[in-house]
């Protein structure tokens, strides 16, 4: 393909979303050809850029990318195009450098790698008018000074603006040949660039520039070496070697790149762009107050206690509606089937009586996955992520640990899958060890049904909040020194750096914030449908059976002066002592009794084991089967703030005391739960030997943590 | 044996044995390098 008159050809590169394309069309008008490249699917775009002054160009439109060091099929077509590797293309003459005149840091990381390929370049800051008003002052001259002398133009490809300055500077720029500044590599860097350069051009009998062992030496893919043809077996040792040399030098091989280039940016940049009461001013301000050392953490903690207590006070009134939805239902289903107690008890105690205490936690769900989108797509969320990453730091943890710690509080599952992208053997293990503290959104429903039957009936709807927040710590205050212990004193991992980028505030778009809510919403009533129904009626069976007449007669006769109803629910309750489940509650009971928790709760921590929600269902079946089918769910709740120990040193207590509700609450906080996640985990560490240590682990802590907080709290209450 | 207690065998043998399938299910899709949790995710992610 050849180019018009003067037969020079000039790349157009930048970020994706940068405006490119639409520059591309400003500058190339209609006289544009399309084709592909060879070997991949990956379109070549093409046109004629008049200079002026009857000077013409080819401009190619590469494809946008972050980075030089990308793999995927386009991103290769570019450093390709650009290093002139392409058949049938040759080397740009110049490079024409589009960015994000609202992101310059970010964009103009891929500048300070461009000018590693030494060809002339114009850099055009684009979005000009966005950076306008959000209140962006940029130093074109100074930048364009700090640069090496390239022409700098700001414009606005939608609308036109700074189009003619664009192609003058393309002029000056072929004719002058300026290139961007380099990055000054430190020392030791330089000496082991050096070193792979010069194995590789004597590996492949060519001159590998230094572009190409920056590739070579900071990319984890072969794909630069296989290019250049230079063989496993002869790379394999040199690269470790310098990767060495970089790591005597305080540098992670793998982000010493970014490492360097940004800290040359920002010295760049020192003075170029100033805020002004734009929406990136405001931004800067929120955040030095959200970001503050002390008081970043502080409003964080008031957000969350915020988010949690608005939960409950908005969730309030549907699940009173869903209840009593439940209620009518029970009350629909149970007297048509009085002829079939069994079936009956089936349907009314175990399916509705079990599935429906689950689906009255959809509305703090729903509610719950709102405030997080809202947090999430106003910019909080990377925020928190910042905040946290200060702890996680000094714990010893990987920085890319933080992204599956944040995503454990949804599922641990997908976190622990997420662990795959740390490359450190030692700080991934480290990480998928400590990602089950957090707390999922499992265990919501747990705390939800505990605050709300118990702490906000008795010490208010402030301390739900409270208590809520706090049971969403407890994991985390021990994920913290079990992590400083594993990775410095047990796997010693070496620290690694981890660049996060703060989005700008925005305000959330609603239809995004709701579409994820729905989702969730979906997810959790699928579960109500299909594992929770499931276990549901296996858990009411186990209850239910066997039923032996005999025990109704032996309560008739120890209880002769007693009401109708009241002598129905002391049979119901001693036909459930004496079921499957009972026998087995009771028998595991005394290995929980310093938790406080009795042979109903022991069930339920027992039965959670396949998924932590199966307590509150677990809770709902064997509280309803005891109460008989008639019992709507202001009488199961009344059932569990009445239950009195039977017998023993605590006769006549209750067995929902706060000691207890705090106790069970911590235990399912620490506790090695749900089976999926012992399995992945064992999964992911390549044997059982990790995830078998990590339940014994989890769940001796749980326990002892549990039985301290239930034995100090009694005896102060 | 009257028809309560089959169609409630029934109902139980039903829901174990769906649950064991489940299990099954999870403990193949681990062995593949998906993921295998309760989460409602897709990933398949091979190592």
């Amino acid at each position: 393909m050849s180019a018009p008159d003067t037969g020079l050809l000039v790349a157009l590169v930048g970020n994706p979303n940068t405006g490119k394309s639409t520059l591309f069309n400003a500058l190339t008008g209609l006289r544009q050809r399309v084709g592909n490249y060879p070997g991949v699917t990956v379109a070549r775009k093409s046109g004629t850029c008049d200079l002026g002054e009857g000077q013409k160009v080819e401009l190619v439109d590469l494809p946008g990318l972050y980075s030089l060091s990308a793999a995927s099929p386009d991103e290769q077509v570019v450093t390709d195009a650009l290093a002139g590797n392409i058949a049938g293309d040759r080397r740009p003459d110049a490079v024409l450098l589009v960015v994000d005149a609202t992101n310059l840091l970010r964009n103009l990381f891929l500048a300070s790698q461009v000018a590693e390929l030494g060809l002339p370049v114009v850099l055009v800051l684009n979005q000009a008018d966005v950076a306008k008003e959000q209140g962006l002052r940029i130093d074109t001259d100074l930048l364009s000074r700090r640069l090496g002398g390239v022409p700098v133009v700001l414009t606005s490809a939608w609308k036109g603006e700074g189009v003619a300055e664009i192609r003058r500077a393309l002029a000056r720029a072929l004719a002058e040949k300026t290139q961007l500044a380099r990055v000054a590599w430190p020392a030791e860097i330089a000496r082991a660039l050096g070193d792979v350069a010069a194995a590789a051009s004597a590996g492949t009998d060519r001159a590998v520039s230094a572009a190409d062992a920056q590739r070579l030496l900071f990319d984890a893919t072969p794909s630069t070496a296989e290019r250049l043809g230079w063989s496993a077996a002869a790379r394999d040792k040199v690269l470790r070697s310098a990767r060495d040399r970089v790591r005597n030098a305080g540098y992670n091989p793998m982000a010493a790149e970014p490492l360097v280039h940004y800290a040359h940016l920002r010295a760049l940049l020192d003075g170029v762009v100033a805020e002004g009461l734009g929406k990136a001013g405001r931004t800067a301000a929120v955040d030095r107050l959200l970001l503050h050392r002390v008081l970043g953490p502080v409003l964080f903690v008031g957000i969350m206690l915020g988010f949690f207590a608005s939960v409950f006070w908005l969730a309030k009134f549907p699940m009173g509606w869903i209840q009593s939805g439940v209620d009518a239902l029970k009350l629909f289903v149970a007297p048509p089937l009085e002829p079939y107690p069994m079936l009956q008890s089936l349907l009314a105690d175990g399916i509705v009586g079990g599935v429906g205490a689950f689906l009255t936690f959809l509305p703090q769900i729903l509610i719950l996955f709102l405030f997080l989108g809202v947090l999430e797509d106003s910019g909080y969320m990377a925020r928190a992520a910042f905040i946290m990453d200060r702890l996680f730091s000094w714990c010893g943890l990987n920085g890319k640990s933080f992204v599956p710690m944040l995503s454990g509080f949804a599922c641990a599952i997908p976190s622990l899958l997420s662990t795959r992208t740390i490359e450190d053997p030692k700080a991934r293990l480290a990480t998928a060890f400590v990602v089950p503290f957090m707390s999922c959104s499992a265990r919501f429903p747990v705390y939800a049904l505990m605050c709300g039957a118990f702490i906000g009936p008795l010490y208010g709807a402030g301390w739900e909040s409270v208590v809520m927040v706090a049971m969403h710590c407890v994991g985390l205050l021990f994920a913290v020194p079990t992590a400083f212990v594993l990775t410095r004193l047990v796997l010693k991992v070496k620290p690694q750096p981890f660049v996060l980028e703060l989005p700008r505030y925005q305000l959330p778009k609603p239809r995004d914030v709701l579409w994820r809510m729905w989702q969730n919403a979906a997810e959790f009533v699928s579960k109500a449908g299909t594992v929770i129904f499931a276990i549901t009626i296996v858990v009411w069976a186990l209850s239910y059976f066997p039923r032996d007449a005999a025990v109704a007669e032996r309560v008739r006769a120890a209880s002769p002066t007693l009401s109708a109803d009241a002598l129905r629910a002391r049979i119901q309750a001693a036909y459930v002592e004496q079921s499957y489940m009972g026998r087995f509650g009771k028998a595991v009971q005394p290995a929980f009794d310093p938790l406080g928790f009795d042979w109903k709760i022991t069930v339920g921590v027992l039965a959670s084991f396949p998924a932590r929600e199966v307590i509150v269902s677990t809770l709902g079946v064997t509280y309803s089967v005891g109460e008989g089918a008639e019992a709507d769910s202001q009488a199961l709740r009344k059932a569990m703030q009445d239950a009195r120990w039977p017998e023993g040193p605590r006769a006549g207590s209750p067995i929902f005391s706060l000691a207890a509700v705090l106790a069970l609450m911590v235990f399912f906080a620490l506790c090695s739960q749900c089976g999926p996640t012992v399995a992945t985990l064992a999964q992911e560490t390549g044997g059982w030997r990790w995830a078998a240590l990590s339940f014994g682990y989890m769940t001796l802590l749980a326990w002892a943590v549990a039985a301290l907080v239930y034995q100090v709290v009694s005896r102060l209450a | 044996m009257n028809l309560e207690a089959v169609v409630v065998g029934a109902v139980v043998g039903v829901a174990v044995g769906w649950l064991v399938r489940r299990w099954l299910a999870a403990a193949r899709r681990r062995k593949e390098g998906g993921c295998a949790g309760g989460c409602g995710c897709a990933t398949k992610l091979k190592k």
